[in-house]
């Protein structure tokens, strides 16, 4: 057993109880941080849900339509002249629109978002589609998304209300999420039914009709180039479309995610509130250091009279930095991915823990202990075992 | 008050003799304007192997002596030779190098709680980069000290006595060539008192260490070969145990030889 005496980790534990006190106060300044960095991404995230289901690698939009918010539809026959380019499979069309839900428990309207699309295509990754196929071809019938705010009421097979102050029935659910776009949740029904309900709203209300378009899907044959496929479209096609592809770095989902980056104050709002946390954990971490060389600062001052070198002491401390931010952190993780669960269902966001954001975390935690630490430090290098005797 | 002098003064070559060599030594807390000079003038000359007690009224000096003699703290002026190096112009960093030839015991014992007594005297035996016989060197030096049953507990469970021989072997384990004593006996009852002071006179006598030691505790005073007495940053007398007594008869509230048994 030819190992230093562990110091720091003896002095840490020593006292139970401040030693839980202390790693929950890691923990929650790591809490923090994840809510506020969860909430940020979870906004920007959200936004791709309905993007990422998307069937094809290429998409056409109309060029005015700078993100999903804005209710732009192009002309159908674009899809028909892009299917006749070499390389593409088949183009399919998805509709979109607006339109007032009424809450059969309260009766009172809310907005949702009604998706629709040839239920005999595979325009939408969405498994729960090929169940409900056969339902959806009926007229008068929807699928509700489960993630749909608490304001539309129940959300189940079988329910009856009123869309766009037509009869609507629920013939199943599925599940995506809701965004900025969504309103209060997304309905999904087949172009048919689409064409019932919007048709012919009224005077004040733009008619819909299969002549146009809101969001055009490629899919493109085994092996296309992707890149090239949708530089001939452009070229060819008409200039009031925007060709794109699906992924990538300049793609129609990466196109959305930075119009929220750049438009929205999200981005500055929580990674200010994250900083804050940050800093809430550096003086949480400096004072349980603080305290511990205050308390112990006789004995530390003796091992200097002993002939421990200033930088052994200054070592003492950052170890005990480095294992409250390791030791806080799992907690921490743990509780904010409980709280991840908690808040999306709450609030049908897309909250998601990925690896890469976990480490992110934990490297700024383990950087918010070493600032810590480093004030703390200089208590340590200011004891004068003079002042022992 | 005289000018201190410089140090293009000449002092005596070094002695292998001696322990500690003091010449000349003036020390000033502060600097510039508020500076105050708390040594005056010190020349000492402790020999290998004694136990020389420093007494004196609060205020005299006698603990910065011990500091200054434990290279705790940098001086300029005169010439203090400890183990044969001398200290005065020193970088903090050789100061470090000289301490761990020196054994400090002190009032208070300075245990860290979450330590185990066999760990605490551990701390002291590291710094010799001895690891693999760390815990047979401390073991040994708290069984000489008759805590053998003690090694592994915490210093919540060791009495008074118990925490200040530990202590006493941290400082001792490294068999260190001085040992420095502030008050050693001070928070100690007398039995315990008594066996700590017996501790260190017979390490002085088997290993030849030299002790030098701070105290009010008229109890002990009988183990000093020499006792000095510093008065207002000056040795006012350096003597016998036996002629200090005599010379305190005239006071009755202080010591008598009565209360040694010599």
């Amino acid at each position: 057993m030819a190992k230093r005496i562990p110091l720091a980790w003896l002095n840490l534990i020593h006292d139970r109880r401040r030693f839980a006190t202390s790693l929950a106060g890691v923990g929650f300044a790591v809490l923090l941080m994840f809510m506020f960095n969860g909430f940020m991404n979870a906004l920007y995230d959200s936004q791709l849900q309905l993007l990422n289901r998307f069937n094809g690698e290429v998409i056409i939009v109309n060029r005015l339509r700078t993100n999903m918010f804005v209710p732009r539809a192009f002309a159908r026959r674009r899809l028909y002249q892009a299917r006749a380019f070499d390389g593409v499979q088949n183009a399919y069309a998805v509709y979109i629109s607006e339109v007032n839900w009424k809450n059969p428990d309260t009766r009172k309207s809310r907005v949702v978002r009604v998706i629709a699309i040839n239920p005999d295509e595979p325009v939408l990754n969405i498994p729960e589609l090929d169940t409900h196929r056969q339902a959806l071809r009926l007229p008068e019938t929807a699928l509700m998304d489960t993630q749909s705010r608490a304001e539309v009421g129940p959300i189940e097979a079988g329910v009856i209300t009123e869309l766009a102050d037509r009869h609507i029935r629920l013939v199943g659910t599925f599940t995506m999420g809701t965004d900025f776009a969504s309103g209060n949740g997304n309905l999904l029904m087949s172009d048919q039914n689409f064409l019932r309900y919007f048709a012919d709203r009224g005077p004040e209300e733009v008619e819909r009709s299969f002549a146009t378009v809101d969001v055009g899907v490629l899919k493109l044959e085994p092996g296309a180039n992707v890149e090239r496929i949708v530089k001939t479209l452009q070229e060819n096609l008409p200039n009031d479309v925007l060709v794109l592809a699906r992924d990538g770095e300049n793609g129609f989902v990466i196109r959305e995610r930075k119009y929220w980056q750049e438009n929205t104050n999200i981005g500055f709002v929580f990674s200010l509130l994250t900083s804050m946390g940050f800093f809430v954990g550096i003086i949480l971490v400096y004072q349980i250091l603080y305290t511990d060389v205050a308390d112990h600062w006789a004995e530390y001052a003796t091992l200097k009279a002993m002939g421990y070198k200033n930088i052994y002491l200054l070592g003492v401390v950052m170890q005990e930095a480095v294992i409250l931010s390791v030791l806080g952190f799992i907690p921490g993780v743990l509780v904010s991915q409980l709280l991840y669960q908690a808040a999306g269902n709450a609030t049908g966001l897309f909250f998601q823990m990925t690896a890469a954001r976990v480490i992110n975390l934990l490297l700024a935690t383990f950087v918010m202990c070493l600032v810590s630490g480093a004030i703390a430090v200089r208590k340590v290098q200011t004891t004068d075992p003079a002042d022992v005797f | 008050m005289f000018k201190p002098q410089q140090t293009s003064q000449q002092f005596a070559p070094a002695r292998e003799d001696l322990a500690v060599h003091i010449q000349h030594l003036n020390y000033f807390f502060g600097a510039g304007d508020l500076s105050k000079q708390v040594l005056f003038d010190i020349s000492l000359e402790l020999p290998k192997g004694q136990i020389v007690i420093l007494t004196g009224p609060s205020g005299s000096g006698k603990t910065t002596l011990l500091t200054l003699a434990g290279a705790l703290r940098s001086l300029k002026d005169g010439s203090l030779r400890v183990l044969g190096k001398e200290l005065v112009g020193l970088s903090d960093r050789a100061l470090v190098g000289v301490r761990r030839n020196i054994g400090f015991i002190f009032q208070a014992h300075n245990l860290f709680e979450s330590l185990t007594a066999s760990q605490n005297v551990e701390m002291a035996v590291e710094l010799t980069g001895n690891f693999s016989s760390k815990r047979d060197q401390a073991g040994a030096m708290l069984s000489a000290l008759g805590l053998a049953d003690r090694v592994d507990y915490k210093p919540q469970s060791l009495s008074g006595g118990q925490k200040q021989r530990v202590a006493i072997a941290r400082a001792l384990v490294n068999h260190p060539k001085l040992i420095l004593a502030d008050e050693p006996t001070a928070a100690l009852d007398k039995k315990s008192g008594r066996d700590v002071v017996n501790y260190l006179h017979a390490l002085s006598r088997e290993e030849g260490c030299t002790v030098l030691m701070v105290t009010h505790d008229n109890r002990i005073l009988d183990v000093a070969d020499r006792i000095i007495n510093l008065v207002d940053g000056r040795l006012e007398s350096d003597s016998s145990p036996n002629a200090f007594i005599q010379s305190k008869q005239g006071d009755p509230t202080d010591v008598s030889a009565d209360m040694f048994i010599m």
